[in-house]
């Protein structure tokens, strides 16, 4: 019941953020609460692996930048219209996660950590080398074709207020999307892989298999957060599949609160408000993240939202 | 053409050199820590920073050597003792904190030395004939250097009490600690060890990169590479694939650019991990 009141009041504070937002500050903090939103499907992608199945993924920018260059060479190469791009994204990090997926799963630990950061690297430095097709670090922009443009009714993610929306959707659908797998028998089963994947293969899962499956979802999430910010921002760029990428998302997860669901997106909330709020006053922001993400390690391992947890339930009894 | 192959491929091996040299450091960490330590990369670029302030402030290049290891050393002691440490049994929680002390290091040299690029003039200026071009003398000590500083870790590692007892932690920290091996301080030695290697590394390469505060990034993986390839835990293995791989790398980038040459070894890895995860060299050594 507690849980539920927490959700449906964040439900409505998403839903009427626009306005609330202009009646407190400057309508600069929807684009904020929007990128937050964005990262918060590439955060839920992290922990899905790590947090769901045990495996912790240093390359999910990879699957962020297929989708990135997904949706930005549809539009400006293919010259697509804005749906079949916009599936295009996710539809190619998709298809990769499942390639390298098919290699990386067989390792695990330290092994898959690394392997993901290699792989990443990989398609990084070819990234740089197509420089006339990706753009490199520099990247390239496109212009974006209306969402809906039906008997003179124009959509487009111009206006501010439809690309939150559209965002917010999106990417609550995602989340729904993970709440629905892990309350089903895959999702069961991957609980029980992290746990002791020994003793679920003996009770006759196929470890190997559920791995690759959640990596290949993992990879579709990575890649819709990565659709969503090339739309956003109007480009992709190669920077944005650098290993540096992966880890921020990394933190942000472990910082939240890893294997719930909300956690990561607190996570990406608290650090790209931290990172808004003090780059403006201060250009070394990035001291404070790096403090506050050891402080979190060593004194609340279990993220905010164990802690959270931790205290609701010791102010119960 | 061929002449500039030569050159590049002993390039190579002198720079394979200094990343052995960085890279057993993470090999140590990694190897009795059991974390991944993703301010490695920093570390060494603390070196190369500490290695322009000497020359900045003292006027000389050598004190260097000595200066910035033994501030490496306190540092990674420091740090093993006041972060690490506090970190239980959880590998992946560390390789968060080792990533927030990454963006800590490089931030605060950011903010102290500052965000452009220098360089550093070599110590030992000249040149000679090599195979018709013209090749740095500081390179060959550089190669030297790092010879020195390899092989007097090994010595340690072999002849002295805490190199045993490094070796004894490494092998099984149980029984080590039953024999009485102080496991906890053990830890916090190699830790700065690992912090020292990596910034004796950064010294001796100093004149011949640029000293900026993202050089750590680059190196990071070069170094993970050689690990990962010599195989983990196999020290002698990983100064070996640090100077095949270099050396490999500068071959390639003869005939092709450096992020062709790159993706070259980063494929190398991945058919290591995948094939052989013990390391390319497990069971030639012994």
């Amino acid at each position: 019941m507690k849980a539920f009141s927490g959700f449906a009041v964040l439900f409505v504070v998403l839903l009427f953020a626009p306005w609330l937002i202009t009646l407190v500050g400057d309508a600069f903090w929807l684009s904020i609460l929007t990128e937050i939103v964005i990262w918060s499907c590439f955060a839920a992608s992290i922990n899905f692996l790590f947090g769901y199945v045990g495996l912790l993924s240093f390359g999910q920018a990879l699957y962020f930048g297929f989708g990135m260059y997904g949706v930005a060479l549809g539009i400006s190469e293919l010259h697509l219209s804005f749906w079949p791009a916009f599936f295009l994204g996710p539809l190619s990090a998709t298809l990769i996660a499942f390639l390298t997926g098919l290699l990386a799963v067989r390792l695990t630990w330290h092994y898959f950590a690394i392997i993901t950061v290699v792989f990443s690297l990989i398609t990084y430095f070819l990234a740089l080398t197509f420089k006339s097709l990706t753009g490199g670090d520099d990247g390239i922009n496109f212009t974006l074709p209306d969402i809906l443009n039906f008997m003179g009714y124009k959509l487009s993610l111009a206006d501010t207020t439809t690309q939150y929306f559209f965002m917010l959707i999106v990417v609550a659908l995602c989340f729904w999307l993970i709440k629905i797998i892990m309350g089903s028998a895959l999702g069961r089963s991957l609980i029980a892989i992290r746990d002791n994947d020994v003793r679920a293969s003996l009770i006759g899962i196929n470890v190997y298999r559920l791995r690759l499956a959640a990596f290949v979802i993992a990879g579709f999430l990575a890649g819709v957060s990565g659709t969503l910010f090339a739309l956003f921002g109007r480009y992709a760029s190669a920077s944005y599949m650098f290993y540096h990428v992966s880890g921020e998302g990394v933190v942000w997860a472990i910082v939240g609160g890893v294997g719930t669901l909300l956690g990561p997106a607190i996570g990406t909330g608290i650090f790209i408000l931290i990172r808004e709020v003090v780059s403006s006053h201060w250009q070394h922001y990035a001291l404070i993240v790096g403090a506050f993400a050891i402080c979190i390690v060593i004194f609340a391992p279990e993220g905010i939202v164990g802690l959270w947890k931790k205290y609701s339930r010791r102010g119960r009894v | 053409m061929n002449q500039t192959i030569v050159a590049l491929a002993i390039n190579g091996i002198v720079f394979g050199l200094i990343i052995a040299l960085i890279a057993l450091g993470l090999s140590i960490i990694f190897g009795l820590l059991d974390i991944i330590n993703l301010s490695h990369g920093d570390f060494f670029m603390v070196g190369t920073v500490l290695t322009y302030t000497t020359l900045t402030s003292l006027g000389y290049f050598w004190p260097a050597l000595i200066i910035a290891p033994l501030i490496g050393f306190v540092l990674g002691v420091l740090i093993q003792f006041s972060i690490i440490q506090r970190i239980k049994n959880n590998a992946a929680l560390s390789i968060v904190a080792t990533f927030g002390l990454s963006m800590i290091i490089q931030e605060v040299v950011r903010m102290t030395f500052g965000a452009a690029p220098k360089r550093i003039m070599p110590p030992i200026q000249g040149t000679f004939g090599l195979f018709g071009v013209a090749y740095e003398w500081y390179r060959i000590f550089a190669a030297f250097a790092s010879i020195v500083a390899i092989g007097s870790f090994f010595l340690f590692l072999k002849k002295t009490k805490l190199g045993v007892w490094m070796r004894a932690v490494r092998h099984d920290r149980d029984t080590a600690t039953t024999m009485g091996i102080p496991t906890q301080q053990v830890y916090l030695f190699t830790f700065g060890i690992g912090f020292a290697m990596a910034a004796i590394g950064g010294v001796i390469a100093a004149p011949i990169t640029t000293v900026d505060f993202r050089t750590g990034v680059d190196i990071l993986p070069v170094c993970f590479m050689a690990v990962i390839i010599g195989g983990l835990g196999n020290l002698p293995g990983t100064v070996a694939a640090a100077v095949l791989l270099s050396f490999l790398e500068g071959v390639i980038s003869g005939f092709a650019t450096p992020t062709i040459a790159r993706i070259f070894s980063l494929v190398l890895m991945s058919g290591v991990l995948l094939i052989r995860p013990q390391g390319l060299f497990k069971g030639l050594t012994k």
